[in-house]
Order: C-alpha cells, then sequence, then structure tokens
C-alpha cells in the first residue's frame, strides 16, 4: 500500500478509537501505520531532523525539556506524555515538522536509531526496571552500544557517570560525554565492558580495561536528576545548534497536583530502586502515601523493594495503597518504620484529615490513573 | 545460642533480585523468638567470616555470578561452615553457583559443588511468579523467578519443591535441590518476605533448637496474598 493511503487509513483509525474507544490516539494510528506500512518509520522521519531521548529513568520530563530547546530552532512534534514504544513514534511522526523529538523505550531504541537515523540520541541512564522484561541491565547496555557503533552519523550525548552510559559510548563515532563529577551507581558493581569488578574511587569509577567516567567532553556541576536532565536537554540541543534555556520546575518534574477527597496531593512518578530513591530524598512533608501496582510497565516482580531505603520515612505518617499495597506494606513493616495499610487513596487520606498538603508516590499505572481522573 | 551471625554475601553482585532482603527478615522473624542477630556483608574483596551461622546468596547477571564464585573460590571459609552445621540459602545465580557446572557468559564453569545439580542455559527466560510446595515443612510456598538456567538433579538429589505453577529448575516439575542445611532455589521474593515460615525453619536449623509458632499477622497475610499472585 502507498504511504499516502496508508497514513489516511491510520489516521481514520486513530479517529475512530478516539470517538467510539475513548483511547488517547497515541498509539493506535502508530500501530495501524506500521502494520499496512512497515517502512513507515523510515520514510517518516526523511527530510527532517530527529532527535531521540532513552533512559531508564526521565526520558518523558527531559522529551519534554528538549522539544522546548529544540523548538526555537523551527516546527518540532513530540510525544510528551509517556507512550515511547514504536508505535507512539510511528503516531507523532504522522504530522509533519522540521524537527522530531521522540522518547524512546530501552527496548526499541536500536530499532529507533537504525531507522530514523537521528541527528542526536541522548542516553540519559540505565538501571534496574521492569526485569521481567528487560531482564537485565547488562543485556540492555549491550543493545545500546551495538546500535551506537552503528551509527557512525548521529551524535550521542551521554551521562557517563553511569558506567553503563560510559560503556554505551565507548565505541562512538560521534559523542558529547557529559559528567556531573561522578555518582554511585546502585548496579554498577561490575564492569559493563569487562566483567572485572569496577573500582569506584567515591562517585568515581575506573576499570583496568581503560573504562571511566573521568574520559568525558564536558564537565557539569553535581545536582539532582531534574537538573542534570536539563543540562543533559540543553547539551543535545546544542548538537542542533540550538541556545540554551532555563526551565520551568513543572517540566523537568514528574509531579502532578491534584485535590483528591478535599486535600491537596503532590503525585510523584516512582517506578524502579533509582527513582524511588531519588523521589524519597525529596520528601519534605510528614503525611507521605505509597501506591504501588504491579502490571506489566510497572514490573510484575516487587522483589526490588527490598533494595530501597525507605529510611525518609521513619518518624513520619505513611499510608499504602494500591493492588501491591502489602508488598511495601511488610517491607517497611520488617524496617520498623510504621504504616496504615489501606484499600485505596481516598482511604489513605482518611489518615490526614485536617493535613494542608499530602506527597502522594505512586507507582506507573497508579500515576497515569491519576493523571487522567 | 544467643546471637546469631547472618552473614549476606556479595550483595553488591548478587543484588540484582532484592534477595538481600532474606536477611532483614530473618533477623526481624528472629526478634520474635527472642534471639538476637547480626547481618554481616561481605563484598567481593573481603573474606567470609568462619563462624557465620546462616549464609546466604543471590540472584546476579552474568558477570557478576561468575566474580562471586571467584571470589568464593578462593577460600573454602564456606565449605567448612557449612561441615560445622551453618545454614546457606541460595537463591538463583546463588543456587547455580553451589551446583556442580553452570553456564555463564557463554561458558561452562565449575561450581562449588555444594549441591550434585547442574545447570545449563535453557531455550528460554523463565519469567513469572511461582507457586511450589515444599517437602521439608509441607508448605505452600510463592515467589518471583526470573532466570534462564535449567538445572538437573543428579541422582538421589531432592528437589527443594514441587512445582504447581511457573517453571522452577526449567521443566516446571520441581524448584531447586536441598542437601541437609544446604537450600538452592530459583525463587525471588524475596524468597523469606512471601514465606516467613520458611525463615523460621532456617533459624531453627541454625539455632538448633525449635521455636513456638509466632504471631505476626501482617506477615502471615502477606504470604496468603502472595500465594494467590
Amino acid at each position: 500500500m502507498r504511504l499516502a493511503v496508508s497514513l489516511k487509513l491510520a489516521k481514520l483509525m486513530g479517529y475512530l478509537s478516539r470517538k467510539l474507544l475513548h483511547k488517547s490516539g497515541e498509539t493506535i494510528p502508530g500501530k495501524v501505520l506500521l502494520t499496512i506500512y512497515p517502512r513507515a518509520l523510515i520514510v517518516l522521519s526523511q527530510a527532517r531532523e530527529i532527535a531521540l531521548v532513552s533512559g531508564t529513568n526521565g526520558k518523558t520530563s527531559t522529551t519534554k525539556a528538549l522539544s522546548e530547546v529544540v523548538s526555537q530552532l523551527g516546527t518540532t512534534v513530540s510525544n510528551k506524555t509517556g507512550s515511547n514504544l514504536d508505535r507512539a513514534s510511528a503516531t507523532t511522526l504522522m504530522s509533519p515538522s522540521q524537527y522530531a523529538v521522540l522518547e524512546v523505550d530501552e527496548l526499541y531504541l536500536p530499532r529507533l536509531i537504525a531507522e530514523t537515523k537521528p541527528r542526536v540520541v541522548l542516553l540519559l541512564n540505565l538501571s534496574r526496571d521492569q526485569l521481567h522484561r528487560m531482564h537485565e541491565v547488562k543485556r540492555v547496555a549491550k543493545r545500546w552500544k551495538a546500535a551506537v557503533d552503528a551509527a557512525p552519523d548521529t551524535v550521542f550525548v551521554g551521562d557517563v557517570d553511569d558506567p553503563f552510559i560510559g560503556y554505551a559510548l565507548s565505541d562512538a563515532a560521534n559523542s558529547v560525554r557529559v559528567s556531573f563529577g561522578g555518582r554511585r551507581h546502585g548496579d554498577g558493581a561490575v564492569c559493563p565492558a569487562c566483567g572485572k569488578y569496577l573500582q569506584w574511587n567515591r562517585d568515581n569509577y575506573s576499570c583496568s580495561c581503560g573504562l571511566s567516567n573521568k574520559n568525558f567532553d564536558l564537565e557539569r556541576r553535581a545536582g539532582l536528576a531534574a537538573f542534570r536532565n536539563a543540562e543533559l536537554a540543553n547539551i543535545a540541543g546544542a548538537v542542533l545548534g540550538a541556545p540554551s534555556i532555563s526551565f520551568a520546575p513543572a517540566v523537568l518534574e514528574r509531579v502532578i497536583e491534584r485535590k483528591v477527597s478535599g486535600i491537596d496531593c503532590s503525585i510523584r512518578l516512582v517506578k524502579n530502586p533509582a527513582s524511588w530513591s531519588e523521589a524519597l530524598t525529596s520528601v519534605k512533608g510528614e503525611s507521605v502515601v505509597l501506591i504501588l501496582n504491579a502490571r506489566q510497565v510497572d514490573g510484575l516482580d516487587t522483589s526490588w523493594l527490598w533494595d530501597v531505603s525507605f529510611e525518609a520515612l521513619r518518624g513520619k505518617n505513611v499510608a499504602i495503597c494500591g493492588e501491591r499495597a502489602i508488598d511495601i506494606s511488610y517491607r517497611l513493616h520488617v524496617a520498623g518504620i510504621e504504616n496504615w495499610l489501606e484499600a485505596d487513596l481516598p482511604g489513605a487520606l482518611t489518615h490526614f484529615n485536617g493535613a494542608s498538603s499530602v506527597e502522594v508516590l505512586a507507582a506507573y499505572t497508579a500515576f497515569f490513573k491519576l493523571v487522567s481522573s | 545460642m544467643s546471637a546469631i551471625r547472618i552473614v549476606r554475601i556479595h550483595n553488591e553482585l548478587l543484588g540484582t533480585y532484592g534477595d538481600q532482603g532474606n536477611a532483614e527478615v530473618l533477623a526481624f522473624r528472629a526478634k520474635f523468638h527472642g534471639i538476637s542477630t547480626s547481618i554481616i556483608d561481605v563484598t567481593y574483596e573481603q573474606a567470609l567470616p568462619r563462624n557465620g551461622n546462616i549464609f546466604l546468596l543471590g540472584g546476579a547477571e552474568d558477570a557478576a555470578q561468575l566474580l562471586s564464585l571467584e571470589a568464593l573460590k578462593r577460600e573454602k571459609t564456606l565449605e567448612g561452615a557449612i561441615g560445622d552445621g551453618a545454614v546457606l540459602l541460595a537463591v538463583c545465580a546463588g543456587f547455580q553457583i553451589i551446583g556442580n557446572t553452570f553456564w555463564a557468559d557463554g561458558q561452562k564453569v565449575d561450581g562449588l559443588s555444594l549441591l550434585d545439580v547442574e545447570s545449563s542455559p535453557g531455550k528460554k527466560r523463565c519469567v513469572g511468579e511461582v507457586k511450589a510446595k515444599t517437602s521439608i515443612l509441607n508448605l505452600d510456598l510463592s515467589g518471583f523467578e526470573n532466570h534462564s538456567g535449567v538445572t538437573t538433579l543428579n541422582s538421589g538429589v531432592q528437589a527443594f519443591a514441587k512445582v504447581s505453577s511457573g517453571y522452577g529448575n526449567g521443566d516446571g516439575r520441581f524448584d531447586g535441590a536441598v542437601v541437609g542445611n544446604v537450600f538452592g532455589t530459583y525463587m525471588h521474593g524475596p524468597i523469606l518476605a512471601r514465606n516467613p515460615q520458611l525463615a523460621d525453619l532456617i533459624l531453627t536449623r541454625a539455632t538448633g533448637s525449635a521455636f513456638n509458632q509466632i504471631s505476626d499477622p501482617l506477615a502471615s497475610k502477606y504470604a496468603e496474598i502472595a500465594r494467590k499472585y
């Protein structure tokens, strides 16, 4: 089938799924298009500049940030809501533009690099996430390295304080290796390049095979993930010729504000040991709700809860809900951190009557349910 | 016995699937039994204490598994401690390490031979919930597995549990192996968090004394709910 006809059909299906099934319409058109016109990503990415963003954590906010940077240069399309499989990319590329900034799932990144021939790819970080699907972090890093090595015309921007990113970029023809002064990595005991015991000197790693975060092209000051991602977005934007900008905090934080049962809730997305640890360090108040689900995108296995330190919650008022609330409740129970186990968020919030605001850390599917309600 | 030493071996290497929680659950359950404990973390670069009462090995990626094996082969401490009556719980990559042979990063290597089993790469990855019944306690267990190894038990070796749902050692019939105080299993969860009675059994074996049933309603409720995951 010709592309023009395929596009029409895909758009029609997207329209129908929105109207009849009340879906967001982000994946259906792309899915239809890729089914009837498998080369769609290749063809639709020609004649425009493509930037890709991938990593375990921070993809959506960094894509939003990079999209803002790139928009200064010309018309830009982007998948901004977190849908990041090949079909979401195809849906995004169905709209004409001069630039496209695409958030890409870690396992789909090699295909997107091969098919869209991006000018720049931003590699944020790799750590444990959805292991039922990713299996092993090294496996993802290995695929990334092969994709990087096969794309000599693409510029790869990456945070090499993460040894998996350092490894993925170790033989890149064109790269901007960024260091924020080093940072410990929860899964960084083994050199991803050679399998030896990775040597850590405080926050910096080095291996006898040569892998080290001291091999950088740019150095930036240390900061939290939101800060680092903003810097990386500007560095990737500069590859395309865009001037740096400073971002509103809302762009960089995956936090939404909602009033639930009359209480102001700051709801933050959390999904794996690294993002839970980051989120727990930013808990400011005394009233906290944790929501845990374990569906496909949350990760089916909750064993990783035992790798997160919940010490930041000690002494606070903690209520827990969600489909797998008991997993996390027992985890805290063993750590000696008191908590209330409740069926749902309104139930959890009954413990905070009179509180001016409550911080909610929500697993992926729980977060999106709250965002869309 | 007043205090028991729980030795968590190479968690920085064997900590990919949350198995470090097994140590915390043991220490927590021990408190109910009136036993004091200490958790001793031993890294790849350190020597194992000979006087440990419970040793724990967890799941890992291939390269990390090989490093852990290399470190354990530097000394015979683990073998010696088990000979003296210490308990070993080895999960997933750890279970393979204590067998006769296993495969990692495309090579076949000799394990510690604490269990007379052989592991080899399977055709597909075994991922998902496991439900099994262990003959030791006649206890229904639940856990989560994520491995591509297939483990076969040599004749006379007792399986750790009979699988009712999931893959276990790869064929969907049995999970793990057990000889004396050495337990091998593919179950994460961590296994002792989801099956606290197993933690009690390990404590009983380590101390040599039987305990009364303890009351921790949340633990019992979690075990019961998790068996339906």
